[in-house]
């Protein structure tokens, strides 16, 4: 079914459960469900997640530096949960007629 | 290093390229005036102005001529958008989005008849009847109309720091549109559909806006500008030109005549430029936030009179000069009220 979505719908959708997801956790699944395997498209899905939280749908709420390499070494891992605004726009478009 | 460190890193990497972005898309919006401009004295253009002026009048002759213009403009932008997507490997999410037509792509296309027969068919009529820096200083005027509508529509309010910034831009709307009607005036010939493009290009450029923001906050903004776009050329392409064709015009010889390498060579690079302008309008949003990407990205004035400047010795009048440098001290005022934005820009 979610493949059928266009990939910010998707990761709206995923987050609607209103349970705090590690950007990485975001991505992986998201380039799992779509066959998007490369680095470009890695960074490309997490620009996704960028935009959503600058256009408030989705709350930064924790940081921390990925030492291990779970994501990109040496960056930060962010923490999104979703707003009260994310789930009206999630609710009033991508979750009609699932 | 410490988190904090790594924090202050993250957001100055992001704050460098979203400024980048917003300075390219002013740069090339800047740019898309000259192929504007000069597209006007090309075959078959010229000669379409011309026979369409004997038998119509020069009014109606030049309206019919920026609808061509445009349509050929809307054409290529398409074309740029379809190879950026393709390069970013997006045709997949172009088919998604595009099915998902009630929640999202209607946006787009109800966006494209403001921003296509609006918006840039304005732009295109003012650069025709009064000239390239007019037209690039009279498509300042869109934040005013974008945030009016803003405020009735969504209900949007408009802080005193914002509505000092819409009074600065009027003031500069003043001084640009009033101070060429006065020299006209007195010389007893005016323009008026010139500056009646001026306001469509402002007007459409806010109303546009204002729609096309529903559904590009869920989709992905390549995707929805080239959506934005292909709205655009179903207009031209299968509403207007046919339309005008059947009235009378002789929309499609002129039209097969563009397919010449200097006409499609400028027409090729307006597409270039007007649609490497709205994506990197677009990416810089995420990074620095709406507000200063969009008070960055109107030094477009700016860079259209200076590439005016440059390549056809024009100096505008000091009423454009005046008038475009209020403008853009007015929408640095209106969008920079938020210091704390980079994170999240609306309220939650």
């Amino acid at each position: 079914m979610g493949k059928n979505r266009p990939i910010k719908f998707r990761i709206l959708e995923l987050l609607l459960d209103g349970k705090e997801y590690w950007n990485y956790e975001i991505v992986s699944k998201i380039q799992e469900e779509y066959g998007m395997k490369s680095n470009f498209h890695r960074d490309s899905i997490n620009f996704d997640i960028l935009e959503l939280a600058s256009g408030g749908m989705l709350k930064d709420v924790e940081q921390k530096v990925d030492e291990e390499g779970v994501y990109k070494k040496d960056f930060l891992l962010h923490r999104y949960t979703i707003t009260d605004f994310g789930k009206v726009r999630a609710s009033d478009a991508c979750l009609r007629g699932l | 290093m410490d988190l904090k460190t790594f924090k202050k890193q993250e957001s100055k990497r992001k704050i460098s390229k979203g400024y980048m972005w917003a300075l390219f898309c002013a740069v090339f919006w800047g740019i898309w005036y000259l192929p504007g401009t000069v597209v006007w004295v090309l075959n078959p253009f010229d000669g379409m102005y011309g026979s369409i002026a004997k038998t119509s009048g020069d009014g109606i002759s030049l309206v019919i001529t920026a609808v061509l213009i445009t349509a050929f403009n809307a054409l290529t932008v398409m074309f740029a958008l379809m190879l950026w997507n393709g390069v970013l490997g997006k045709y997949r999410e172009l088919g998604r989005t595009l099915r998902e037509f009630h929640p999202c792509s209607k946006w787009f296309f109800l966006a494209s008849i403001f921003g296509g027969p609006m918006a840039i068919l304005g732009s295109f009529i003012a650069m025709g009847f009064i000239g390239g820096a007019f037209a690039a200083v009279a498509g300042l005027l869109y934040p005013v109309i974008g945030s009016i509508l803003a405020y009735y529509w969504y209900g949007e309010k408009i802080s005193r720091r914002a509505a000092m910034g819409i009074g600065i831009i009027i003031i500069g709307g003043i001084t640009i549109f009033g101070g060429g009607l006065l020299t006209e005036l007195s010389s007893g010939n005016v323009q008026w559909i010139g500056y009646l493009g001026g306001l469509m290009a402002a007007a459409g450029w806010g109303i546009e806006g204002a729609i096309a923001g529903k559904g590009l906050d869920i989709s992905e903004p390549d995707v929805g500008l080239t959506l934005r776009f292909l709205g655009e050329n179903i207009i031209w392409w299968i509403i207007i030109v046919p339309t005008l064709a059947i009235v009378g015009f002789p929309m499609y010889s002129f039209a097969l005549q563009a397919f010449e390498p200097l006409t499609l060579l400028i027409l090729v690079f307006a597409g270039i430029t007007f649609g490497f302008c709205y994506v990197c309008w677009y990416k810089s949003f995420p990074l620095i936030g709406v507000g200063r990407g969009q008070g960055i990205g109107n030094l477009y004035g700016f860079c259209a009179i200076i590439f005016i400047f440059l390549f056809f010795g024009d100096i505008p009048d000091w009423t454009i000069l005046i008038g475009g440098t209020f403008c853009i001290v007015g929408s640095f005022v209106m969008f920079t009220e938020d210091s704390s934005a980079l994170e999240t820009l609306r309220g939650e």
